[in-house]
């Protein structure tokens, strides 16, 4: 059956520390932020880290390195370009995912802000989570052009502007994972169903008019669990962080399907 | 599960080839549900459901009885289809899945059987 519980040693313990402002601090905000040291053989925690947001950048990844250098040198996080480009930081901050460092500490309504990894992934330490399955769903869905025409003789292979505009959307794609990451269906079913982020991937080269394997991509596509899991509930939609439509795309691909068989 | 590195697990058997009917009939029985259901409720609303003698009276003319054989084989379709989404969402287990699907499948087949004959059953009565 689908696990509606965490297992025994994944479940968050009450052994959170708690890290206080400096003295004289003026603008206190708490961070809250998931724990895990698979090295300790503990289970994970919720560390509580008070930050005086006068000397603190404006993004939440702004806090986390923060937290790194000045407070706590062992929380573990994936960070790079810190403008919305890598998809590295890439977690859930309060209750929704989204990239640490667009997401702004003053966008977090509730009083505290909440920093957890990725929903429903093996964590490998702190906000780190496992995406090696998750990679291989990308590429699965063969992410590249595959053609059988040849190559024009002088030249690259064209397209129109229209014919562009078609794949400028979905390959804006960051395989960040929070979309994936966000869907139920994925949540219990992700050894089967490729999840959002894998479908528009395979969705851009199904549109791409330089592509000619269109039906290949569609029949590996055709499958109850690869595919058909998805139920449209949108939360791939609501998630992304660079406003993408994966589930539109899923859609589009569903049509493309169901059109072929009249 | 098939294979041994991941993207030999993504890969597993490979795609079923199979699912877009499913997706397909789902929505076309939900389309024919939509009139079916609203003429459905329109009429009882407009019975006196207490009067048993009223109620098969309606359903002995053949304009009723067949849209309402109609509507309990598309309802049931329907169902079936739905629910073997969600034990296919939720039951992991291979042997248990396969068995509450046939199950499903049964019980869905048993509902629409007994309906249409009582319908006929009704209709036909002298």
């Amino acid at each position: 059956m689908a696990e509606f519980q965490l297992p025994p040693g994944s479940r968050i313990s009450n052994d959170g520390k708690t890290f206080k402002a400096p003295e004289g601090a003026k603008k206190v905000r708490r961070f809250q932020i998931y724990r895990f040291d698979p090295d300790s053989g503990q289970n994970p925690r919720v560390d509580t880290y008070e930050i005086d947001m006068a000397a603190c950048g404006p993004m939440v990844l702004d806090a986390l390195i923060k937290i790194k250098n000045e407070i706590d040198p062992t929380l573990s996080f994936r960070r790079s370009c810190r403008e919305g480009i890598c998809g590295s930081c890439a977690m859930n901050i309060d209750g929704s995912n989204t990239l640490a460092c667009i997401k702004s500490c003053a966008d977090v309504k509730g009083a505290d802000v909440r920093i957890y990894p990725l929903p429903h992934m093996p964590v490998i330490k702190d906000l780190i989570p496992d995406l090696t399955q998750f990679y291989a769903q990308y590429a699965a869905v063969k992410p590249w052009l595959t053609t059988r025409s040849p190559a024009p003789p002088d030249g690259e292979r064209l397209q129109s502007k229209e014919d562009q505009e078609k794949i400028d959307g979905p390959s804006a794609c960051i395989l960040c994972a929070c979309c994936s990451t966000s869907c139920p269906s994925y949540w219990w079913n992700s050894d089967r169903y490729l999840g959002p982020a894998a479908l528009l991937a395979a969705y851009r080269w199904i549109v791409d008019s330089r592509d000619d394997s269109t039906g290949e991509r569609l029949d590996a596509l055709e499958d109850p669990f690869r595919l058909y899991r998805c139920h449209t509930i949108m939360n791939c939609t609501e998630a992304c962080p660079k406003d993408l439509n994966p589930a539109r795309a899923i859609g589009e691909i569903k049509r493309l399907i169901a059109g072929r068989r009249h | 599960m098939r294979g041994s590195t991941p993207l030999g697990k993504v890969i597993g058997y490979g795609s079923a080839k199979d699912g877009a009917g499913h997706w397909w009939v789902q929505r076309v029985t939900a389309v024919a549900l939509v009139p079916l259901t609203i003429w459905f409720l329109l009429s009882m609303a407009s019975l006196p459901l207490a009067d048993h003698a009223a109620v098969t009276g309606w359903m002995r003319q053949s304009l009723h009885a067949v849209p309402l054989a109609v509507l309990i084989l598309t309802l049931c379709w329907h169902a079936r289809l739905g629910v073997q989404v969600v034990l296919e969402d939720y039951v992991h287990h291979h042997a248990l899945k396969i068995t509450s699907l046939l199950l499903s499948t049964f019980v869905h087949a048993l509902v629409a059987a007994t309906g249409v004959f009582a319908v006929l059953r009704i209709a036909f009565a002298a």
